[in-house]
């Protein structure tokens, strides 16, 4: 029995890691499950790998009760669980409190923590400390967010950028000229703003005639409705509503589908509110981005876990978690499955739908 | 034995004794759970708690002394880091950009205190009101973006840039501001301006010019603390302070013994509260409690560590009146 449930959740790991598309990561990865698989199947305790002691991991996260976060929490605590070693410490702060993080690593640091993974949102709090852990032996990894500047191992999560890059491209597929509206809850915030202007660069290339009028939405979710709702009154030719938040994007798929513009109008955005989910089915939005919150967890702790083992052997890999594009022909499994990968309380295996989609085109960096 | 009984009854006068104790219970027992917590490197984590929380409870001491309340308190802390990069940008020298922005922040308390006393607005709402504005005010000097702070310039080193400079500005201001309240006519006055208001008054006590001071110091120490904490992280944040560091003012200065209607209080107090929630902040971390346990464990530990600060206050009062009896 207890190899069977072993094999399955191996298997969906690596599914996940499929369609996260984080093909830098997935050869590695896929000797460390197996190994790890094997070893729990024969019974023993660390198996082919040697005896570790109880490494104690730290999180440090910006919104630690946020539930984006919840499938990222399952995730390194499923890690942990695999390799067998104890559930990693979630900390930080609730509220985006700069200093306070500071201070959670800091503590992270004294009491010489085995590993620290920390989402850098801000380029200047954390680099003293990661230099200071580094110094004392201590790995660092950065996820969710990145910075310039800082000496983390590698980042684990989305290319904010890229990702923005990758939605003008494709509103680009569908709008060519006029206004769109592209809701945001905070200009100018380190974890969102590069989005919007990923998105903006993009259709200067490949849409020039497009008009990107921005809204200031808020971080209130009620708040980000009546200000995409306000934005359409004013705009009600726009030819699209696009959002770079959860929030935004969620307030995008009601508006739509509130005033009936279903399919006159392009819509999309990021992450896997249900609004936003059940926006996507009903074809109010034409996608949403999913950024595999449970991967930033999963394969972070992974990471750390290996390059310890390995003396500093399996370094980290740089690994993208966000580039999956959820539309009407994918959805299905976010819509039905209430996955613990997505958030939900279901954590049996999900099933495969007949047929995958095409991803899009494979690109050479040449 | 009556040289100890005296010994014991004298210190059981010392108003602070009983969160001493508590705050000493506290630190003994993160030292047994967990080795790491007896480090200097540990020490200087809780002093990043402590300093804040400290300088913040100081200024509030004062003015719930005198009956008034400061929610604005963390927004300050907040817009003074910023105000700061403001002047500096425009070209003033960083010393002189430093004062403009504790001045600035001295007379938002200014301010607080006139709309306070001259309009009688009740303290809560203004001082709310003033927190949306200052909040506002933050995210629009800041852009919503943090911005790296001068850590290296030698002023700055004085102002959180080198170790250990918060504490000891903590520490300074703690000093400085206990022996104002007992030491001093204005301390004095303010204690009779909250215990009993229309006695001050007709007394012949300014009781709205001590409240405008009042408002005023909070003010500065506000944002003094906000521009330590921001240089000595490297970044100022509009994240940074906010009501939840204006809370942990608070409540440091009530478990440290000051009444929230007025009359009482002590700065000492004040700063042994928040030592005690640095520390409970600190070693909860130190023993690797998750964020979702972390508020339950922390809520308790302030219950049962108020409980029995209340508890030995009862036997100290009841000791206290046995021997005049």
């Amino acid at each position: 029995m207890k190899s069977e449930t072993g094999t399955t959740s191996r298997r969906t790991a690596l599914k996940y890691l499929g369609i996260g598309g984080g093909a830098v990561a997935a050869s590695p990865l896929l000797a460390a499950c197996d190994s790890v698989q094997e070893s729990q199947d024969s019974g023993g305790g660390s198996g082919v790998f040697p005896e570790t002691p109880d490494w104690r991991f730290v999180f440090v996260n910006h919104v630690t009760t946020n539930s984006f976060f919840v499938p990222t929490r399952t995730g390194l605590a499923d890690a942990a669980k695999l390799v067998g070693v104890p559930e990693p410490q979630w900390t930080g702060s609730e509220n985006g409190n700069v200093a306070q993080m500071a201070s959670a690593m800091e503590t992270a640091v004294n009491s010489k923590a085995a590993g620290i993974a920390v989402a850098l949102t801000d380029n200047n709090a954390f680099v003293d400390l990661t230099k200071r852990a580094l110094d004392a032996g201590i790995p660092v990894l950065a996820y969710n967010a990145n910075a310039a500047d800082n000496y983390p191992l590698t980042y684990v999560g989305q290319d904010l950028y890229l990702s923005g890059v990758k939605m003008g491209q494709k509103i680009a597929e569908k709008v060519t000229s006029g206004t769109i509206l592209v809701g945001i809850s905070q200009p100018g915030g380190n974890n969102v703003q590069p989005r919007l202007d990923g998105i903006i660069d993009a259709l200067k290339q490949a849409a020039p005639g497009v008009r990107v009028q921005s809204v200031n939405t808020g971080a209130e979710q009620a708040a980000e409705l009546s200000a995409m709702e306000a934005a359409h009154t004013g705009q009600q030719d726009a030819k699209g509503i696009y959002a770079v938040d959860a929030g935004s994007t969620a307030a995008c798929a009601k508006l739509i589908g509130d005033r009936g513009l279903s399919g006159k109008v392009g819509g999309g955005g990021f992450d896997l509110l249900d609004d936003t989910i059940a926006g996507v089915q009903s074809g109010a939005l034409d996608f949403t981005i999913d950024q595999s919150p449970y991967l930033q967890g999963f394969l972070t702790v992974l990471y750390l876990y290996l390059y310890r083992l390995s003396g500093t052997l399996v370094a980290p890999p740089v690994t993208d978690t966000g580039l999956t594009f959820v539309t009407k022909e994918n959805v299905g499994p976010y819509a039905s499955a209430h996955s613990k990968f997505e958030g939900g309380d279901n954590d049996k295996l999900v099933e495969m739908p007949s047929s995958i989609p095409l991803p899009p085109p494979s690109v050479l960096s040449r | 034995m009556p040289g100890g009984r005296t010994l014991l009854l004298g210190l059981m006068r010392v108003k602070e004794l009983s969160i001493l104790l508590v705050t000493i219970a506290a630190a003994i027992y993160f030292s047994t759970s967990s080795d790491a917590f007896n480090s200097v490197a540990n020490y200087q984590t809780i002093a990043q708690y402590v300093a804040p929380w400290s300088i913040i409870a100081a200024g509030e001491v004062m003015l719930l002394i005198c009956g008034e309340i400061d929610l604005s308190a963390g927004f300050v802390f907040a817009l003074a880091p910023f105000l700061l990069m403001q002047f500096y940008v425009n070209g003033w020298p960083l010393a002189l950009a430093l004062l403009g922005a504790i001045v600035a922040s001295m007379l938002i308390g200014v301010i607080n205190g006139l709309i306070r006393t001259v309009l009688g607005v009740p303290s809560f709402i203004t001082t709310l009101g003033m927190a949306f504005l200052l909040y506002g005010l933050v995210l629009i000097i800041s852009g919503g973006r943090p911005v790296a702070a001068p850590k290296d310039a030698a002023v700055m080193q004085v102002f959180g840039g080198a170790k250990w400079t918060e504490l000891l500005w903590a520490i300074g201001v703690i000093i400085v501001l206990q022996v104002i309240l007992s030491g001093t006519r204005f301390g004095i006055h303010t204690q009779a301006t909250g215990g009993n208001r229309v006695g001050a008054a007709e007394s012949g006590i300014a009781i709205n010019r001590i409240k405008v001071i009042n408002f005023a110091v909070l003010g500065t120490l506000a944002g003094l603390a906000g521009i330590l904490q921001g240089t000595r992280v490297g970044s100022y944040d509009p994240t940074n302070g906010g009501f939840d560091t204006m809370f942990f003012g608070v409540a440091s200065a009530v478990i440290g013994g000051t009444a929230l209607l007025g009359g009482t209080g002590t700065v000492v107090g004040a700063f042994l509260g928040a030592l005690l929630l640095g520390i409970a902040f600190d070693g909860f971390n130190v023993l690797g409690v998750s964020a979702n346990a972390f508020n339950v464990v922390l809520g308790a530990a302030i219950l049962i560590a108020m409980i029995l600060n209340v508890s030995l206050l009862v036997l100290r009062k009841r000791m206290g009146s046995r021997e005049l009896a």
